[in-house]
């Protein structure tokens, strides 16, 4: 190796390393220096999380060579500020809830640093600019605008970050904030071993071939390769969600183009992809099929012999490349479009899309003499990495320990293994660490589960007063080579078939076909935004052609109390005619748009989720507490604001003498991990019950000490005492050291938690949706009519959280998920052709950037929920899903068009305005 | 076995020529956002790189006897703050504006965008319509000079020998009473690939065209002018009738693919609309 020493000065302090030419300057900075706290999100200078200033300006460092930078002077997120001492830019973004996943953060707060460095009194315009390299896949940006704002009219709140406001209904500020924003939250790509090596994956080049030989020898004889493996030196089972088709490496065949044939692990990432290359696999290519409704004619090519071998957790018609059918109803919509003034169809279609986490996936594994193995992950569901690893590999759960890192963006696109599996088999393999990273490339082209594309139709048949009569779905979800999330996308789906809607008569269909595509997943919210886009503009289609407006219309159709859902769920705590009538206020609907301006509204309901979960609250000694949940945080906060402003207030004490336990599978209780809308439904819930339990017992013990009753007892400012008594009080302190020192031990809470399914009376492999939340949003836009370019001019987000434990983090939650469900109704799409990506990067599968993001209005509407606690309702799903339906109406409106395709981009749009009847 | 290659920082231009004189494959780098973009994807195939980044002969701005002349190491953040007048800022500063992300444009340098030579390369059309002229030295042949039209030779192929390093980009200063149009069309608002973009610089004497020249970029193999559009409106005055027929004609003479970007219908449709809209708006200047 050529190597050259670079002098330069990082946060003030000369430094002189040796590196080759080849070294990127980010690369210097992580490795070679330590300072993990810049980024890489996708190594192509297309996402800016790893900025650094260079000479005071925001660059990529991942577009210098570390070379570049001699003698010059390069600021990171370590140098900004610490915490004690956060930079005002970082002191911003903490307080005004600019900070979700956190993976984004530090360039971020360099590019708002580098901003005001040239401008203390930047226009939002300028705010927008500076920031529109750095994509925030979580906050929808509002919150940062809100930090630049603050700062720059001098209006910050002035409170620490910690031990601020702790009660429910407060903004809170989550504890992982400052540790995100100065860099020191440890993401999974910064973990690093002593003898770490690097895995790479070998992939099928062709999307259905049989594999005819594999010769490894090339590779096991790169001087620096560590280990090789393939699926036929190992015992594989096969696993997945409710499906189990899947297994760690293709064997006889492959059925999609990058799947996993062969993994090697080598000591650099450079040699373990050059080792990999030298793996050679001998295919046959089989005729391959790529269209959903062509892969269900009978002689389509089969992409499993038969479906029907592999475990599904429920009953369906399997057969050829139909995966999954499910088909419910009510009535008879034959005889309701007989009776009906005028029926109405549409057919849908919207793209396959990525999660869009700017963290790519990355795992480490080390395995111990005993076959004991560690795994550190990013992952929403450290448990099931186990469970799956288990099935997968056929070892017992309780060979695997996973610790779960900070996670950098999960939306769903982390529900599963991806990575595990290979740095799991490399390093029993190898003896080392091993880690795999995946490149922006390989996560984009779908290694990892993507958004279902759909096909849906609908047959409506409404009376000229506006009542709806029947309704007719049919729901098309083509799934790729494997359908671990596919039955659950199209149950799903088939909820959100009817919309919100009282209908009489209805006919749902899901079907979910294999193709040689690749794998689709369970990505947040899953079939909502594809079913809102598809329900919420035909309906509006529907009040058209019958002459009325689309809010009348909702408002006539809405679900009310006492309504049932398509299974017959009875319907309690439904406030969308409240969501309605505000989102529409939000933008005048009243008011008429200009001439190529529109306006339009969705609506939509989900789940607060339940699954299991317990929770522990321990005394420390001194009286402070450790809250223990085997759930993490995908980046939403739940866990570091509500969870504990919950457990606090359950418990009687400040959320600052409260600390969040992180651990792992082998230390933490068992949970179903981060997803479904469930922290503050369920993981709060919990804390709050496993407190009450802590503080019942503190009274008591408080009570037999001073010879009272327990029902007498008041907690107080850290003090016990009898109820009018205070200056006869023990210290809360006092009572745990004494518990844990002289008798009976620590006092732990706890509280398991597993729900029954609310009634219904359709069978349903879903069922209802417990303490369902509703939504409403509405949008104005107008379009340039030459290039078809929507602008969009102001966005309004109701949602009904039941009861808001953090406004801060429900606003965040929503207007994340306007600017990701904006992005699937104008921008985004993975274009795959004969099963191939083409356009795997964030330069061409685009997210909103700060410069696209509306401004928007996020009302909250508490209307409590019957179910669960506090009338609490889940919020982290539901955003995404209706800007695809209030856009399309938008435009429908403002050009008088039917618009059944997305994403809207401006040829799109273009075409739209082509065909439209002059 | 991936071989890494040799590294050299010269101070000034005539260090750079002798580096760039070595042999085996030697590839300069500026700003590096091209190169640096498929580092990973594929070892970088060469035996020398050459940094330009220290050579600061190479980032001035300068306008003696009428001419122009950007240094080629100029980054867009410096092109961004500059002021030369109202057609070329009318050009520029949109362009910057459009051009990838602030991180990228205090890195991407103007000689690296033209160097690059990419269809989509969003300095391109402004400097065509500006009737650019880039000049290249070598240490065994000295300077020559090439209008940027015949610089470009295909997809990401240039005139530039290996031996020779871009240095200057030059351009005649426009009359006071130049005037301009530039659009750029991508799928978002910021740092998107251009669909289609689209420079104009024209002159009006007695309210006839004196000149016009029409640049389009994204839709041939390389960023081109349309010269029939451009001679149909030579000695002309703008009205409808003479604007549509030089926007039919303009389309006809661009060459769009269809990509995952858009098809080439759409991208022939926008240059028709485009010119349309520019000579449009330009009509409506004042000067």
């Amino acid at each position: 190796m050529k190597k050259q020493t670079l002098n330069f000065t990082v946060n003030g302090r000369a430094e002189a390393i040796d590196v080759t030419p080849r070294t990127r300057l980010l690369d210097a900075l992580r490795i070679d220096l330590g300072l993990t706290g810049t980024k890489e999100g996708c190594g192509t200078g297309d996402c800016g999380s790893c900025t650094v200033l260079l000479d005071g300006n925001a660059v990529n460092s991942c577009m210098v060579l570390a070379l570049q930078a001699e003698g010059r002077e390069i600021t990171t997120i370590e140098g900004l500020g610490k915490p004690g001492a956060l930079d005002p830019v970082q002191q911003a973004m903490v307080q005004c809830g600019g900070i979700q996943c956190g993976f984004c953060t530090p360039g971020m707060a360099l590019s708002l640093k580098d901003l005001f460095n040239r401008n203390l009194e930047p226009d939002e315009e300028e705010v927008r600019v500076a920031i529109s390299s750095n994509l925030c896949r979580c906050t929808g940006y509002t919150k940062i605008f809100d930090a630049a704002r603050a700062l720059r009219d001098g209006t910050l709140d002035t409170r620490a970050a910690n031990g601020n406001d702790d009660a429910i209904g407060a903004r809170m500020v989550r504890t992982d904030a400052v540790e995100k924003v100065t860099g020191s939250a440890i993401y999974a790509e910064d973990v690093r071993l002593p003898r770490m090596v690097y895995g790479a994956l070998v992939r099928s080049p062709l999307p259905h071939a049989n594999i005819m030989s594999i010769d490894t020898s090339a590779a096991v004889n790169h001087p620096d390769v560590r280990a090789v493996v393939t699926g036929r030196d190992i015992e594989m089972g096969y696993y997945g969600y409710e499906l189990q088709d899947q297994r760690v490496f293709a064997l006889e065949k492959v059925r999609y183009l990058g799947e996993p044939v062969a993994a090697v692990a080598a000591v650099t990432p450079d040699a373990a992809r050059e080792a990999a290359a030298l793996v050679k696999v001998e295919y046959e290519e089989l005729p391959a099929v790529f269209d959903p409704e062509e892969a269900m004619s009978e002689d389509a090519p089969l992409v499993h012999e038969d479906p029907n071998a592999y475990h599904l957790d429920w009953e369906s018609e399997r057969k050829g490349n139909l995966c999954y059918r499910l088909e419910f109803g009510e009535g008879d919509v034959e005889q309701g479009f007989a009776e009906s003034d005028q029926v109405i169809e549409g057919t849908y279609h919207t793209p396959e899309a990525h999660s869009g986490a700017i963290e790519p996936h990355s795992a480490t594994a080390m395995s111990d003499p005993t076959g004991r193995i560690t795994i550190w992950t990013t992952t929403q569901k450290p448990f099931a990495v186990r469970s799956y690893l288990a099935k997968a590999l056929k070892r017992p759960i309780s060979t695997f320990k996973v610790v779960p890192t900070h996670i950098g963006g999960g939306f769903g696109g982390k529900l599963f293994p991806v990575v595990e599996p290979y740095v799991v088999l490399l390093a029993e393999r190898s003896g080392l660490p091993v880690q795999m990273t995946l490149s922006r490339d390989e996560e984009m082209a779908g290694a990892m589960l993507l958004r279902h594309p759909s096909k849906v139709s609908i047959k409506t048949g409404v009376m000229n007063d506006g009542s709806l009569v029947a309704h007719q779905v049919r729901m098309l979800f083509n799934t790729g080579a494997y359908g671990p999330y596919g039955p659950n996308t199209a149950a799903l789906g088939s909820l959100m078939a009817g919309g919100p809607y009282r209908i009489p008569n209805l006919e749902i269909t899901g079907l979910v076909t294999y193709t040689n595509n690749v794998p689709k997943g369970s990505i947040r919210c899953p079939s909502g935004p594809q079913m809102a886009f598809a329900v919420e503009t035909h309906i509006d289609k529907v009040a058209r052609a019958i002459g009325m407006d689309g809010l009348s219309f909702r408002l006539k159709n809405a679900w009310e109390d006492g309504d049932a859902t398509c299974t017959g769920q009875p319907l309690a705590a439904v406030s969308l005619k409240e969501c309605l009538q505000k989102a529409a206020d939000a933008v005048e609907w009243d008011k008429p748009s200009p001439p190529g301006a529109g306006k339009g509204l969705a609506c939509n309901w989900w789940v607060s989720g339940t699954w299991g979960t317990q929770t522990l609250i321990e005394t420390n000694e001194d009286a402070t507490f450790r809250l223990i949940s085997g759930c993490v945080d995908m980046g939403t906060g739940g866990l570091t604001s509500s969870v504990l402003q919950m457990a606090a207030a359950g418990l009687g004490v400040p959320a600052d003498s409260i600390q969040i336990a992180r651990g792992d599978t082998d230390t933490l209780p068992w949970d179903h991990g981060h997803g479904g809308s469930r922290m503050t439904f369920t993981i709060a819930r919990s804390a709050y019950e496993a407190a009450l339990d802590l503080k019942r017992q503190l009274l008591e013990e408080a009570a037999a000490r001073l010879e009272a009753a327990p029902d007498d007892m008041v907690l107080e400012d850290g003090r016990v005492f009898v109820r009018g008594d205070p200056s006869n009080a023990i210290g809360l302190a006092e009572i745990c050291y004494n518990r844990h020192k002289k008798h009976g031990g620590p006092m732990v809470g706890v509280s398991s938690l597993l729900d029954d399914q609310p009634p219904t009376t359709k069978a349903h492999p879903i069922g209802g949706f417990p303490a369902p939340s509703f939504c409403a949003h509405a949008v104005e836009l107008a379009v340039d009519e030459t290039t078809g370019e929507i602008d969009l001019k102001r966005y309004a987000a109701v949602h009904d959280v039941g009861k808001a434990v953090n406004p801060t983090g429900c606003e965040g939650q929503i207007e994340g998920g306007v600017a990701m469900g904006l992005g699937l109704a104008m921008m985004e799409e993975l274009r795959e052709v004969d099963g191939k990506v083409l356009n795997p990067s964030f330069a061409d599968y685009l997210l909103i950037s700060a410069e696209d993001m509306p401004p928007t209005q996020t009302i909250l509407v508490e209307q409590p929920a019957v179910d669960g606690i506090m009338g609490i309702k889940g919020v982290g799903e539901p955003p995404i899903a209706p800007p695809t339906g209030a856009v399309a109406n938008a435009l429908a409106a403002a050009l008088g068009v039917d618009v059944t395709h997305l994403p809207l981009t401006p040829e799109q749009v273009s075409a739209l305005i082509a065909g439209r009847n002059p | 076995m991936i071989n890494d290659f040799d590294f050299t920082r010269p101070r000034n231009v005539s260090e750079a020529l002798a580096a760039l004189a070595h042999d085996g494959c030697v590839v300069p780098v500026a700003g590096g956002t091209n190169i640096m973009v498929n580092l990973k994807r594929a070892p970088l195939d060469a035996d020398l790189v050459v940094d330009l980044s220290g050579v600061e002969e190479l980032k001035s701005i300068s306008v003696n006897n009428g001419r122009v002349r950007l240094g080629a190491g100029v980054s867009f953040a410096h092109l961004l703050d500059w002021h030369p007048g109202a057609a070329i800022e009318g050009l520029m500063h949109p362009m910057c504006v459009a051009f990838a992300g602030p991180l990228i444009r205090n890195l991407a340098t103007v000689g690296g965008n033209v160097c690059d030579a990419s269809a989509a390369a969003d300095i391109s059309p402004p400097l065509l319509a500006l009737d650019a002229a880039v000049e290249l030295q070598s240490a065994a042949h000295g300077r020559r000079t090439l209008p940027l039209a015949e610089f470009f030779q295909g997809v990401r192929r240039t005139a530039r020998r290996p031996d020779e390093l871009l240095t200057a980009i030059e351009f005649p200063q426009p009359a006071e009473d130049e005037r301009w149009f530039y659009y750029k069309l991508g799928k978002r608002k910021a740092d998107a690939i251009s669909i289609v973009s689209i420079a104009i610089t024209l002159r009006l004497e007695q309210g006839k065209v004196e000149h016009a020249r029409i640049a389009l970029g994204a839709v041939a193999p390389v960023a081109m002018r349309a010269p029939e559009a451009e001679s149909l409106l030579q000695g002309e005055s703008l009205d409808e009738t003479v604007i549509n027929a030089a926007a039919v004609v303009a389309a006809r003479e661009s060459r769009p693919i269809d990509d995952f970007r858009a098809t080439g219908a759409y991208r022939r449709q926008m240059v028709e609309a485009l010119v349309k809209r520019g000579l449009t708006e330009i009509t409506q200047q004042s000067t």
